[in-house]
């Protein structure tokens, strides 16, 4: 009767557990943390040293650093979500470690829950770091009354890209071949999705593509609660909308590939 | 009770039978040995009662339990070492062994576990940094780290140097001293009879002989073989008429079969005492678990084959 919350509470401290170790893990990897981390921070230095005077005419005169801040932010969320979860799951499954953990008792959803919460864990200390930056360096900040806007934003890319990049490994044969095909789902759309600059006169049709995917959701919730100019919550139910529904094709994606026999060669 | 039960275990790959009617049981506390040569199927078994792939006919039972629906408790009561199989590259020795430990709720301590497969000085060595050997010994480790009932090892010494062999060998030895069940694939011939209680042996997906390492095969029932040379300026014909099934002789090398190992034994040195002669080379031995293998896997006769197409060719 009362071993089923036993069970839970303890596969809960192996989540946690597990959590740690991915954690121990990922910093000892340099060049992993390197790209996944440090990546977005450099690239906010320098498009923002260069660019950091400008306005946006499109944008009321918007400074160009409250648009690009959250946008190097939405950049930094994928890169720890769907960069790294896609890459280390693809090495980790072609190394046979995925199989190893399937032959023992930790359940599934345990390992998974620890490697997600870890790459939550990194998100958030990059988001800080942005934030920091942000405020310090260029005085980007978010105010208090669009702070729901940023937290839903954050909360809902972050799982929507995480469980995005662990469903794209079924679709990537070899670890070798992963940083390419994530390259290729996702760099034409940061171009197009304003994240390094301002989309706003590009043709309808391009717009409308990025209108389509997540990086652009995510990018322009972000911003949007960054503008000092938004009023009320800082929420855009379009955005919140898109990210849904692609928190959901991420879900399904996850669920199939982790059903994969891992056996069948 | 049986530790395993198999009985008319088939595995298809679309067309190809992998496994074909499989039938075998592994008592408790047995080290039992599937013998092969590479792509019989031995893995495709092993995983089968690992519970990583599922099977096309036959039933199952590991421990018990059907191994295809994969319970935790199962799990919780057996140790993997996988034919090829990473680990968290960037922990150590000490931590991956804490770690693996963690699932478990009966465990092994880490410090134990790195005394059994000697690897004290690399406790807190990365496991990216790890030889070969060393990596096999710790996948060897994180099995056991659960204290399992019954361990399988699918070709635990493939690449290992002789003496590394050994020093495994003994880990494994001791652990059937601990009452462990050990399921072992192999294809070295030296290491199921050195380790195996029983051996099934398997040739392109069927199991075509059971039995111990000395049984195999009608192995222990065999004619002996006398072996020696024949000393200059001797014939064949020049042999005393003794208690034969069959005399070849190779140039000066003779060899001898016999059903009754002691009298033609005797014959033949009496006759070579009686005109002062010394036998070089003399020998009197069974048939080895090679020559058993050999001819059952029928290894022997595709190698002859093969030499005579290269020689043709």
């Amino acid at each position: 009767m009362n071993e089923a919350p036993a069970t839970l509470r303890r596969d809960l401290g192996l989540t946690a557990w597990q959590a740690l170790y991915e954690q121990r893990a990922f910093w000892r990897n340099r060049a992993r943390a390197f790209f996944a981390f440090l990546m977005p921070i450099m690239f906010l230095v320098i498009f923002a040293s260069i660019f950091g005077k400008d306005t946006i005419s499109t944008r009321d005169g918007l400074p160009y650093n409250d648009f690009f801040v959250p946008g190097i932010l939405a950049y930094g969320i994928i890169a720890t979500t769907f960069f790294n979860n896609a890459v280390s799951t693809a090495i980790l499954r072609d190394q046979g470690v995925l199989k190893r953990m399937q032959g023992t008792p930790l359940p599934r959803w345990s390992y998974i829950g620890g490697r997600i919460a870890s790459s939550s864990i990194t998100t958030l200390i990059m988001t800080a770091l942005v934030l920091l930056i942000g405020r310090l360096g260029y005085n980007v900040h978010v105010r208090g009354a669009t702070l729901a806007g940023f937290f839903v934003a954050l909360v809902l890319g972050s799982a929507c890209f995480t469980t995005l990049g662990i469903g794209i490994v079924r679709y990537i044969r070899n670890a070798d071949a992963a940083p390419a095909v994530l390259n290729f789902a996702i760099l034409p759309l940061t171009f197009i999705s304003g994240i390094w600059f301002v989309t706003d006169n590009q043709p309808a049709w391009l717009r409308h593509v990025a209108e389509v995917f997540p990086v652009h959701a995510l990018a322009d919730a972000l911003q949007y609660a960054f503008n000092p100019a938004t009023t009320g919550a800082g929420i855009k139910g379009n955005d919140v909308l898109v990210l849904g529904i692609w928190l959901l094709v991420g879900i399904v994606a996850m669920i199939r590939f982790l059903r994969q026999p891992l056996g069948e060669a | 009770m049986n530790a395993i039960e198999v009985s008319g275990l088939a595995k298809r790959y679309g067309e190809l039978e992998a496994v074909r009617g499989a039938s075998f049981e592994v008592a408790a506390g047995e080290v039992f040995c599937l013998l092969g040569p590479n792509g019989a199927g031995k893995t495709t078994i092993a995983e089968i009662l690992e519970g990583y792939r599922t099977r096309s006919g036959g039933e199952v039972s590991v421990l018990g339990v059907d191994p295809a629906v994969g319970s935790r408790e199962l799990r919780e009561r057996v140790g993997i070492v996988l034919q090829s199989c990473g680990v968290q590259d960037a922990l150590t020795v000490g931590e991956l062994l804490e770690m693996y430990g963690r699932y478990h709720r009966r465990r092994r301590s880490a410090g134990e576990l790195i005394e059994l497969v000697e690897l004290d000085a690399k406790r807190d060595t990365r496991a990216a940094q790890l030889s070969g050997g060393q990596r096999r010994r710790l996948d060897l480790a994180l099995a056991l780290v659960g204290d399992p009932d019954l361990v399988f090892l699918d070709e635990p010494t493939t690449g290992f140097d002789p003496q590394a062999r050994r020093q495994a060998w003994a880990t494994i030895r001791a652990l059937c001293g601990l009452g462990k069940t050990i399921f072992l694939t192999t294809h070295f011939m030296d290491e199921a009879q050195t380790l195996a209680d029983r051996v099934a042996v398997m040739r392109a997906g069927e199991i075509i002989a059971t039995g111990p390492p000395n049984e195999l095969g009608g192995r222990d029932a065999r004619p002996a073989e006398i072996r020696f040379e024949l000393p200059d300026g001797w014939t064949l014909e020049q042999l005393p008429a003794v208690a034969a099934l069959e005399r070849i002789a190779e140039g000066r090398r003779v060899l001898i079969r016999t059903d009754q190992t002691i009298r033609t034994t005797a014959q033949i040195t009496a006759w070579a005492l009686e005109h002062d002669l010394e036998l070089a080379q003399f020998s009197v031995s069974q048939p080895s678990l090679e020559d058993v293998y050999l001819e059952l896997t029928g290894e022997h006769v595709a190698d002859e084959r093969e030499q005579i197409e290269a020689l043709q060719r």
